[in-house]
């Protein structure tokens, strides 16, 4: 797991750089009982939870009818993604669903660009790098799970056990297909995020290794893009799978 | 890098726990004042159109009043000129009857003059008749 660190002692010249060391597979473990767990991806999922919260309690300390500042920015954000589940889930049905695929979004979208943006390596930990959140698996593993079971949980709730009718909905040969989805469906959510985020980080700090200053720009540009379009994609994908519990094929066809 | 532990866990409960408390904190109160921003922006709208009609009806009825008071004083003015023109006539009238009557009158007395001079005149033809008379017989 350690090729990264291995790859770059190889250079052994670029050691001397202090902002441009690439570690993956490193963690800073923390021990709970004899469980570990990794410390960086908390102390920065920390950070951005607590962004997120400062920002909405500034925004919702003092609200005004006549919105501006933070206030305005905050609602700013919470139409996008009101609107976001709202284009999936349909006008029906979105309201409830709002706050988690709105959190999703938020959430990843702050962690990328808190990665993008943020010079983490400034800061000395132990062992291993701050970097986001979300460049970790178990993060974006985390992420994936819920999204599944929200959309469990929003079918069940809709139509109880009814729900297990749209495996063998336009015909039960599908059913192997039907339920490969549900695995297909975190696994790509978790891989894609992480796969994104980490290959831009890896992208970058390989060519700020090679050449340092102006050239990585373009890079970390396209860096920020990615990391708001990948939110932008989790989030919309998961709305768009919860829809897909809710409705079935059977309503569709009543339409 | 695909090291999973204690971390995948703790992280589902924390995010479950984010979205809770953002729930609290972000979602309901903002939502809130945006529905009631949509409402409140609602009924003024609501309010001004009504308002609006209402000046709308007040300028019809005026345009109309303003119409009926300027058909009403184009009335009065064209009754009060053909009122002083029959006044004008009937004084043309009147005045030319006194001028003829005048004019008779003052022919008259040049008739009664003329008369009286005649018969003053053949009076005095008669006398100087006589007068010649007398001269051509003495």
């Amino acid at each position: 797991m350690h090729y990264g660190s291995l790859l770059l002692d190889s250079i052994g010249f670029f050691d001397s750089l202090p902002l441009a060391k690439l570690e993956v597979g490193h963690h800073f473990y923390w021990h709970i009982g004899n469980k570990t767990v990794h410390g960086q991806v908390f102390i920065n999922t920390w950070i951005v939870i607590g962004l997120l919260l400062i920002a909405s309690i500034a925004a919702t300390r003092n609200i005004q009818r006549i919105p501006s500042g933070i206030q305005n920015l905050m609602e700013y954000a919470l139409e996008y993604v009101r609107d976001l589940t709202k284009a999936q889930i349909g006008e029906k049905e979105y309201r409830p669903w709002v706050p988690f695929v709105g959190t999703l979004f938020l959430f990843i979208f702050v962690a990328n660009w808190s990665g993008a943006l943020v010079p983490w390596k400034l800061f000395e930990i132990p062992e291993g790098e701050l970097a986001a959140p979300t460049n970790d698996i178990n993060t974006t593993v985390a992420l994936a799970l819920l999204v599944s079971l929200a959309y469990f949980f929003a079918g069940f709730r809709k139509k109880g056990l009814g729900y297990f009718a749209k495996y063998i909905e336009p015909t039960p040969v599908l059913l192997p297909i039907a339920i490969l989805e549900d695995f297909t469906k975190p696994l790509s959510l978790s891989f894609r995020l992480f796969g994104n985020i980490l290959a831009d980080e890896l992208v970058v700090a390989v060519l700020v290794l090679l050449v340092p200053l102006f050239i990585p720009l373009p890079v970390m540009m396209l860096g920020l893009f990615t990391s708001a379009i990948q939110a932008l994609v989790f989030a919309t994908l998961a709305a768009a799978y919860i829809h897909e519990a809710l409705e079935g094929h059977g309503e569709e066809e009543a339409h | 890098m695909f090291d999973f532990d204690l971390t995948l866990p703790l992280m589902m409960a924390q995010f479950v726990a984010l979205v809770y408390v953002m729930n609290i904190v972000f979602y309901k109160p903002l939502t809130k004042v945006i529905t009631d921003r949509e409402d409140y922006v609602r009924s003024n709208t609501t309010g001004a159109k009504e308002q609006l009609d209402q000046a709308n009806k007040l300028a019809e009825q005026y345009e109309q009043e303003l119409a009926d008071t300027r058909r009403q004083s184009q009335s009065t003015i064209a009754s009060a000129q053909e009122e002083a023109q029959q006044i004008a006539q009937q004084e043309i009238a009147e005045v030319q009857k006194q001028i003829q009557a005048e004019l008779q009158q003052a022919q008259q007395e040049l008739e009664q003059q003329k008369q009286s001079a005649f018969q003053t005149l053949e009076g005095q033809v008669n006398t100087l008749s006589n007068q010649i008379l007398d001269k051509l017989l003495v």
